[in-house]
């Protein structure tokens, strides 16, 4: 069924390509952690059945479950982003960082702004942030031809050490007794609402999703960028400005991850704390894989993983199943995903005409 | 194609039991443990379920980003949890904090179901406590490590007085000294904490004789390093048994540890652990190992416990007996005397007839 597709314009069918990858991946992931569940002695389908609840059972654990799909999404447009121009940007964690502290910060200094305009501001510095922070690689890579993987990645060091020592220094919340290292609270004007169970931050991350969409589609920079991405060479041939239009990929992809953190801070947290942003840059990176770099698989991704990471704690709670396993299942996935060699052969999918990714460019490339 | 999706799955499932075996001995055992010892000891085989009726005590555990085998806080509150349970008839369990943003939406689990006493982990859970705690006055919370600005009658803030600790260790290290030089090899004094371990190890000393010379050496660096430097733990040792030194004290987590097994590289000195008995986590200092200056998290909860259920629960703050760990193999030499004079030094600083150094 899957390998001959005699009507092109199916829809159905160029969708099913696309996704029944990695599809089969997250049900191999699943089947794993079953196996593994079931040999450490546990319920599988009750462990199982304790994530959905967990994640969708009720107004609040819906909420919880945007609330942590929310910065996935945008970390994984930033991924996917730089992808199409064939940048691996490992450093999603760096510029959600800078994103969520300078919103953080924002958040909290200024007083006495209405609500919207409150909120709009400490949003924009925190996507200026970011966008500064994917600047730094962009250039480095274009001008340099120091690579990004290498760059982010102490990058990101150096924004995890540079917000860890603000947040314990100059910005350090001095109120009461506390002695964590942390920002004070922002103004309730900074806070971004809710519309039901429904973070509006969560609403904003699906419109950029469309917007990054649209841009990557439909726009000459879109076209730009993914053709550099497939082959800077012809593209430098055909004209193209491809050290600028790197660069930019750099800087809306950071731009993005920024976004994600001041979200993240503005919507969620409430203020601007270390440790409270781990991980969700680099998870960035999962989702896009699995979303196999498109925008709206990068929201379908989201949403499994917010959901997983929303329901582990009432699995744990009502199954007893340590929340180890999930890390267990998502990195199954991620590895099935990657390695869609091992689902092509297992499920016998020969050839794959319709949803081809080129990721990056890789090493040794330019 | 139903042959090879056979096929398929059972690879899949091969290599996931090859995973699984390696996986197993690290999260089976933890989560197994905390239903079987409870269970049977609730009346009548009381069940989660039954966490709201009044009769029965259900008792939960929120870890700080961490596992409860962490073999240091997290592991000590949860191990005095099942303890605590075991005294007042408890159901009892737990739920460890994978993102930190889960703290609230954790404890909310516990109180759900009913549960009457939660004890969450870590000063990083402090203010989620006091909000969780003044929205459900009939549930008693106990905090470990959390300093209460105010009091909140239904919250204890469990927190130690690492002072007390450090002067019985400081009494130890003086009556088991030869050469009357004894040394300690700090954390940064950065940290209050580590500040008072030092400041009662040497008015400790200095209680048994005033001759004693005590050398005490704080880390230089940052609170990057200063706990993770057991090279430098191990040099500064060294320095210090070169002047005659023939009692170290390491108390800066893996820098202390590095002093620690230093002193054991030594023949015929004595060392000293720090927060948790050490003889259980730095298996290579065994030689010089005589006790460590602990922190009583397990016991001090099971107090807490036991007075959550008796009705004398204090809210506030609540100072966490402070005590030497086990002598373990140096039980031999440590005489009636030592352990007459390790009672008196105790009476004497509860008495407040002991003045701290500034540092």
């Amino acid at each position: 069924m899957e390998q001959k597709t005699p009507s092109k314009n199916n829809w159905l069918m160029t969708i099913w390509r696309t996704i029944r990858v990695p599809l089969l991946a997250i049900l191999s992931a699943l089947l794993v952690g079953a196996v593994i569940l079931l040999v450490s002695g546990a319920d599988p389908l009750k462990a199982y059945a304790a994530l959905f609840k967990g994640a969708f059972g009720n107004a609040n654990y819906l909420k919880r479950t945007l609330e942590k799909t929310t910065p996935l999404i945008f970390a994984g447009l930033s991924v996917t982003f730089a992808f199409k121009a064939g940048l691996f940007n490992i450093g999603a964690q760096g510029q959600l960082l800078m994103g969520a502290i300078t919103a953080g910060f924002l958040g909290f200094a200024i007083k006495g702004l209405p609500p919207v305009l409150h909120i709009v501001l400490a949003l924009l510095g925190g996507c200026a942030a970011g966008a500064f922070y994917g600047l730094i690689p962009g250039l480095l890579r274009s001008y340099s031809g120091a690579h990004e993987v290498i760059t982010t990645i102490m990058l990101n060091y150096i924004a995890i050490n540079l917000t860890d020592y603000l947040a314990d220094g100059p910005w350090k919340d001095r109120s009461g007794t506390n002695v964590i290292a942390r920002l004070p609270l922002i103004e309730d004007s900074a806070r971004i609402p809710f519309f039901g169970p429904v973070p509006v931050g969560f609403i904003i991350a699906i419109l950029i999703a469309f917007i990054i969409w649209y841009m990557l589609e439909r726009t000459n920079f879109g076209f730009e960028i993914n053709s550099v991405g497939l082959n800077s060479h012809a593209s430098r041939y055909a004209g193209m400005k491809t050290k600028l239009l790197m660069t930019s990929a750099l800087v809306v992809a950071g731009l993005l991850a920024g976004f994600g953190g001041s979200v993240e801070t503005l919507g969620v947290v409430g203020r601007f704390q270390p440790g409270f942003n781990a991980g969700l840059g680099f998870d960035g990176i999962t989702v896009a894989l699995l979303g196999r770099s498109n925008p709206f698989g990068v929201i379908l991704s989201s949403l499994l993983l917010g959901a997983m990471k929303g329901g582990a704690n009432v699995m744990q709670f009502d199954a007893k199943v340590p929340h180890e396993i999930i890390d267990v299942i998502q990195s199954m996935m991620l590895f099935f995903v990657t390695a869609d060699l091992v689902i092509r052969k297992l499920f016998r999918i020969i050839k794959d005409t319709g949803g081809e990714v080129t990721l990056t460019a890789g090493w040794g490339q330019k | 194609m139903s042959k090879k999706f056979v096929l398929v799955f059972s690879l899949i499932i091969v290599a996931s039991m090859m995973l699984a075996a390696c996986a197993k001995p690290a999260p089976t055992p933890a989560p197994a443990e905390p239903a079987a010892p409870a269970e049977p000891a609730a009346p009548a085989a009381a069940t989660e379920a039954d966490c709201a009726k009044p009769e029965v005590i259900c008792i939960g555990l929120v870890t700080d980003v961490g596992e409860v085998d962490d073999k240091s806080f997290n592991q000590a509150s949860w191990e005095g949890v099942v303890a605590g349970g075991k005294e007042v008839d408890a159901i009892v369990n737990y739920v460890e904090t994978k993102d930190a943003k889960d703290y609230v939406a954790n404890m909310q689990l516990f109180l759900d179901k009913g549960y009457d006493i939660l004890v969450t982990v870590g000063f990083a859970l402090g203010d989620a406590t006091v909000e969780a705690a003044k929205a459900n006055p009939d549930v008693k919370f106990i905090g470990v490590d959390q300093f209460q600005g105010e009091v909140v009658p239904n919250l204890a803030g469990l927190i130690f007085d690492e002072a007390k600790s450090g002067f019985l260790a400081g009494v130890l290290a003086g009556k088991l000294t030869k050469t009357k030089v004894v040394a300690a090899v700090l954390g940064t004094d950065l940290v209050p904490p580590v500040v008072n371990f030092n400041r009662g190890y040497v008015a400790g000393a200095k209680w048994v004789d005033p001759e004693i010379n005590v050398i005490s050496t704080y880390h230089p660096g940052g609170m990057d390093v200063a706990f993770t430097d057991p090279d430098w733990g191990a040099t500064t040792a060294r320095q210090a048994i070169g002047q005659k030194a023939d009692v170290v004290f390491g108390a800066g987590g893996k820098t202390g540890n590095g002093a620690l097994i230093e002193a054991a590289s030594n023949e015929g000195l004595y060392c000293i652990g720090v927060d948790t008995d050490q003889w259980e986590t730095v298996p290579e200092a065994h030689k010089c190992l005589v006790s460590s200056a602990t922190k009583a998290i397990s016991p001090s909860i099971v107090d807490l416990i036991k007075m959550a259920k008796d009705g004398s629960f204090p809210g506030g703050n609540y100072i966490g007996s402070s005590a030497l760990a086990p002598f373990h193999d140096f039980e031999a030499i440590i005489t009636q005397e030592i352990k007459d004079a390790l009672d008196e030094g105790l009476k004497a600083y509860d008495a407040n007839a002991i003045t701290l150094p500034e540092k």
